[in-house]
């Protein structure tokens, strides 16, 4: 994830919000200038840092170094079109005209386009006089994965649409920068559980397909490593043999046990269905997930990166 | 809940968050259903297809198939009436829908070929979640089927399908957008200045996408021109539909949250909107192990006894794993009361959290049980 821009997707409900905060944090840590996107109207990943409304104007800090923006497609069509059109009655002229916006509203892939363009704008700012840019690392907590794949796919659909003019021209230069892997790189998250980790793997074969620059799988919330094969047959004996509450914890164990076991082979599955390294995010067992626990799980993020050499 | 609140209503639609169970609870109950005695089937939005493998339909289609009386036997279950599932193509079904509504041939041919079109009819902006409920008009229609399940897709918003038919069918009509592209001819003084705003907005919009993507996109609704009544007309069937009696909306959350954010949402919109919401399913829920502490040396003993090889760390380690898992369960359970007291009624279903994904017919059963009661 040495990369400036990730795109973090997955199956609803797997984590997705948690471990771009946590990829967020983890690189802010590191001491590079991150920032955390946020798209479709979706707070999850920054109201894990207690931030009240993220803003769509101007990137907000989250913890130090970790900053976050939400993407408004109303408000990026409008700053899209003034860099476009430059002259402020035209773009007053479109945005007020009733025609335009149902255009907008259900124009195939407008939205995505806009939000796609907005983040592309914000991975390849410089800084005021320099080459150096504002953003060393952008991550981006894209929706459910038909919509997160459609979200990426959208600068190449575009682009089949219109052969010429300004639009085609933006998603071509929004397509060399989401589409270089130097420079951009695709998480695709799952759960240990069969479903999550078949859409990833389908999802993995899509984006491919597309020439999208797939860089890594996570497998998040896993249970952890606590029991060996070779002590089922003790916690077996106890689960029978001991009484109430002893008994409970022998059976908790084996069926802790087993868990491990079903998600060795989801785990296997993933690495070998996207053939990616896959970054292990552990299971979090917590009252509420709350900063805290997306600082462990930065914790985990980085080490884990680390050993992937990622 | 399946057979009181469901077991009358002809459609059931189950919606939610992302992932926190709808096509399984769908799933199930249709198969509740099915046990009832009646025809019951599924239309299922899983884009990775695993649960038509579940039932035993591979390469399960847009045509309904029927899971083979066969394979509920090898899974034990009784079921009197029929289960039949398909899974939604978005694409063919729109592909339908055009057919049904072109006046000829030709005017098929133009817009099936259509770049716009093509686009429109694939994963963007809403067409599935559009064309998720035109399939339901469809079986509806068909009249084979005495109960249908309707599954919905991960949308950004819970609520996006039942919206989606009127964004399209409204950028179809594209009145505005078509007076842009139709020269001005008479009208009142109104019509024409009116329509030169719309050659100005034209002009601006043209130098943003490009000449040929407008002649495009003015082709297409030029092609669905005399077509839109009739899409009108069946978006409002549905809607009325869904409206009715005949109609049960069952929202299906998990114990966290976001997804409850959501639900409490969704309900309330649904409730706002005079959709027949039938109520809320908590979906994962954990069970709460055996109260009281483990006894460290009388576990220990037996442990050492059985021959394991550090008998006081595995005792620790089994011990916290059931302070885990009464976590787990507390958290859940303050989770449901949270949700309960937020709406003000029971929950119409529980389901526990399965030690095995529910991902084969035996485990989908699990669910249905756990939703009969
Ligand atoms: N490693 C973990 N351990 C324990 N709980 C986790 C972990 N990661 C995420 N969760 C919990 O799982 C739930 C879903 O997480 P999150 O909101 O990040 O998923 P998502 O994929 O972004 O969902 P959506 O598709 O709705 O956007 C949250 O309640 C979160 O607290
Ligand atoms: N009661 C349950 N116990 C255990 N696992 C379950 C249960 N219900 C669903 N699951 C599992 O949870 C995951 C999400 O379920 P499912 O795919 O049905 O959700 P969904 O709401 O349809 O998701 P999506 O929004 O992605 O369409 C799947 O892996 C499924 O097998
Ligand atoms: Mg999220
Ligand atoms: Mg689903």
């Amino acid at each position: 994830m040495q990369r400036r821009l990730c795109f973090v997707l997955g199956k609803g409900g797997v984590g997705k919000s948690a471990v771009s905060a946590a990829l967020g944090l983890a690189a802010a840590r590191a001491g590079r200038r991150a920032l955390l996107c946020e798209v479709a109207g979706s707070d999850r990943a920054s109201a894990l840092f207690g931030a009240g409304d993220v803003d769509h104007e101007r990137p907000v800090e989250l913890a130090p170094g970790l900053f976050g923006i939400a993407i408004d497609v109303d408000h990026s069509t409008e700053r899209y079109l003034a860099s476009q059109l430059r002259v402020r009655p035209l773009v007053e002229l479109l945005v007020h005209s009733k025609a335009f916006h149902h255009f907008t509203a259900a124009a195939p892939g407008l939205a995505e386009l806009v939000t796609l363009g907005a983040i592309w704008s914000l991975a390849v700012e410089l800084r005021p006089g320099g080459e150096r840019p504002v953003w060393d690392f952008v991550v981006v907590d894209c929706p459910a994965t038909g919509h997160g794949v459609a979200l990426l796919e959208t600068a190449s659909n575009i682009r089949a649409l219109a052969a010429q003019g300004p639009i085609s021209e933006q998603s071509e230069r929004i397509e060399q920068v989401i589409k270089h892997p130097a420079a951009t790189g695709v998480a695709l998250v799952a759960r240990p559980d069969e479903l999550p980790v078949s859409e990833a793997v389908d999802a993995a074969a899509a984006l491919r397909r597309r020439d999208l620059p797939v860089a890594l799988a996570v497998m998040n919330a896993m249970t952890p490593q606590r029991f060996r094969d070779d002590e089922a047959g003790a916690l077996t004996a106890a689960s029978l043999g001991a009484g109430g509450a002893s008994a409970a914890a022998a059976a908790a164990a084996l069926a802790h046990l087993e868990r491990q076991a079903v998600e060795a082979v989801h785990l296997e599955h993933l690495e070998h269905g996207t053939g990616l390294p896959v970054l292990q995010l552990p299971l979090l067992v917590r009252q509420e997930f709350d900063l805290d626990a997306v600082q462990d799980l930065a914790d985990a993020a980085a080490s884990g990166l680390r050993s992937l050499g990622q | 809940m399946i057979d009181s609140a469901l077991a009358d209503r002809w459609i059931v639609v189950c919606c939610g968050a992302g992932g926190v169970g709808k096509t399984t609870v769908s799933a199930a109950v249709a198969l509740g259903l099915a046990k009832l005695g009646h025809r019951a089937v599924v239309v299922t939005i899983d884009p990775a297809r695993r649960l038509g493998s579940a039932l035993g339909l591979d390469h399960l289609g847009d045509e309904p198939r029927r899971v083979s009386p066969e394979s509920i036997d090898d899974a034990g279950l009784t079921v009197p009436g029929e289960l039949w599932a398909l899974q939604l193509d978005a694409k063919a079904t729109f592909d339908r829908l055009v057919a049904r509504n072109a006046p000829t041939p030709q005017d098929r041919e133009r817009i099936l070929e259509n770049r716009i079109y093509r686009h429109l009819s694939g994963a963007v902006a809403g067409a599935q979640e559009y064309m998720a409920v035109e399939r339901l008009h469809e079986l509806v229609e068909d009249g084979r089927f005495e109960r249908i399940v309707l599954d919905t897709p991960p949308s950004r918003n819970a609520l996006d399908f039942l919206e989606a038919p009127e964004r399209i069918t409204r950028f179809i009509e594209g009145k505005a957008l078509r007076l842009l592209t139709q020269p001005a001819t008479g009208g009142n003084i109104a019509a024409r200045a009116l329509h030169m705003g719309g050659a100005a907005v034209l002009s601006v919009l043209e130098r943003i996408t490009g000449a040929q993507m407008l002649r495009d996109v003015a082709d297409f609704l030029g092609a669905f021109d005399g077509m839109y009544d009739g899409f009108a007309e069946r978006a409002g069937e549905v809607r009325e539909l869904l409206r009715s009696d005949d109609a049960a909306f069952v929202v299906v959350t998990a114990p966290d949250p976001g997804p409850t954010e959501e639900a409490l949402a969704l309900a309330e919109r649904l409730g706002k909107e005079a959709y027949p919401l039938q109520g809320v399913v908590l979906n994962r829920v954990h069970g709460a192990p055996p109260v009281g502490d483990p006894a460290p040396h009388e576990l220990r003993a037996i442990l050492a006894d059985a021959g394991a090889r550090h008998p006081d760390d595995l005792a620790a380690r089994a011990a916290e794993t059931l302070d885990e898992l009464r976590a787990l369960a507390q958290h859940d359970g303050q989770a449901r009361e949270a949700l309960t007291a937020a709406l003000g009624s029971p929950l119409l279903g529980q389901v526990p959290a399965l030690p095995d994904e529910p991902v084969d017919l035996h485990g989908l059963a699990r669910v249905t049980a756990a939703l009969r009661t």
